[in-house]
């Protein structure tokens, strides 16, 4: 039999074998690669969380090390504040003093997300740490840098938030406002009881 | 000049992908703010024009006409999925830096360009030298355009301090326009300006 590479039978044979191909050499190197990519986003949230609470010079090779050293405590707190198993709201501790909040909220493109370390006393901001998933590099991307961050350290906690926005970035920065808007309103009983 | 040779080398700057033939523009000033990202691209986009070129050559024969686009579009995608995931589990910091372009590679023209114009009518080989010269080439552009942007917009070369401080403490202030999107524009414009004018054209 000669085949004819322009009849329907092959052009449908050929897109199936393809097809099927494809999906099983993805499916093996997405399950192959999987533990090492957990391992990195492991350690960039690790990484995120100290930088947060002001610990300085980590880097990618000690964040496990010094997230065990530094990290006294980690919980859920239900909506009362209250340490419980099966609150929804995670608070990691960090030195026994400073509670780091996990942040979630949008951008302009996609989602953005963070953490926020709050002093023992429950009034003072110790530091933040942003990412994104699809801010414009130079402008709403730029929550990402130490200048942009480094301004939050020392405010006081209080809703609205206060910060400079930045420039040509309008929606970005107004999702960050909301995003800690949000987080202090669900984390205010316990941030009250941490008031002396 | 061999045969291989010219494969290659014509790609870097007779034939080049972006300034001669003015293709994946839109990637050129997406990535070239800074060196280091730009060096990621080019080189991912070397490996996937070199390898799509590859395996469409090899398919070339039994492709069928009518869906040939369809499965050009099929292995390159396949191809950059691939090299997304490897670089999120082997160098995680660069996949942060691309996320939101990884996924324009596939979009890229100077692959679909080079795979139609080149890997349907020639062997392997060729088509794989052909390949990596044209995303060399590409990448020449890229260091090129990001080179003058990280050096004038942030003072840096991969994120190393190049302007000494004294430079700033006199006065001198890095060009936050070079960081935009317009200046990368405008630099490969001079960049295809001087290529062009240094060329021999018929």
């Amino acid at each position: 039999m000669k085949k004819d590479i322009n009849s329907n039978r092959y052009i449908f044979l050929y897109a199936t074998i393809l097809i099927i191909v494809v999906a099983v050499l993805l499916t093996v190197t997405a399950l192959w690669l999987q533990p090492f990519q957990n391992r990195n986003e492991k350690n960039e949230k690790r990484i995120k969380i100290l930088t947060a609470a002001g610990i300085p010079d980590i880097n990618k090779h000690n964040a496990a090390l010094l997230f065990e050293q530094h990290c006294t405590d980690q919980f859920l707190l239900d909506e009362n504040g209250n340490p419980s198993d099966d609150g929804t709201l995670p608070l990691f501790v960090i030195d026994r003093q400073t509670s780091v909040i996990p942040m979630q909220g949008n951008g302009l493109w996609g989602p953005i997300w963070g953490y926020l370390a709050i002093a023992a006393d429950g009034k003072t901001i110790v530091g933040v740490t942003f990412d994104h998933k699809s801010e414009t590099p130079g402008l709403g991307g730029e929550i990402t840098t130490e200048k942009f961050q480094s301004q939050f350290a020392g405010k006081p906690v209080r809703i609205p938030v206060e910060f400079d926005a930045i420039t040509g970035a309008t929606k970005t920065s107004n999702g960050v406002r909301e995003m800690i808007d949000n987080t202090l309103r669900l984390y205010s009983p316990f941030l009250e009881k941490l008031k002396p | 000049m061999s045969n291989w040779k010219k494969l290659v080398i014509e790609p870097l700057r007779k034939t080049n992908p972006v300034t001669v033939l003015v293709l994946g523009i839109c990637s050129c000033l997406a990535v070239t703010a800074q060196l280091k990202p730009a060096l990621v691209m080019g080189a991912s986009v070397t490996v996937v024009t070199a390898l799509s070129n590859l395996i469409i050559s090899l398919l070339r024969k039994g492709i069928p006409n009518r869906i040939r686009i369809i499965v050009q579009l099929v292995v390159v995608a396949t191809l950059v999925i691939m090299i997304d995931q490897f670089l999120k589990a082997f160098a995680y910091d660069v996949s942060k830096q691309l996320s939101v372009y990884v996924g324009l590679i596939i979009t890229n023209c100077i692959i679909m360009g080079r795979l139609e114009a080149f890997a349907l009518q020639n062997g392997p080989w060729e088509s794989f030298l052909d390949g990596l010269g044209n995303g060399l080439g590409y990448s020449l552009i890229l260091v090129i355009v990001a080179f003058f942007r990280e050096l004038l917009g942030s003072g840096t070369l991969l994120g190393y301090q190049v302007i000494p401080q004294s430079f700033y403490e006199a006065g001198y202030q890095n060009n936050g326009l070079m960081i935009l999107p317009p200046m990368a524009l405008i630099v490969i414009g001079i960049v295809i300006w001087i290529n062009n004018s240094k060329t021999e054209t018929k």
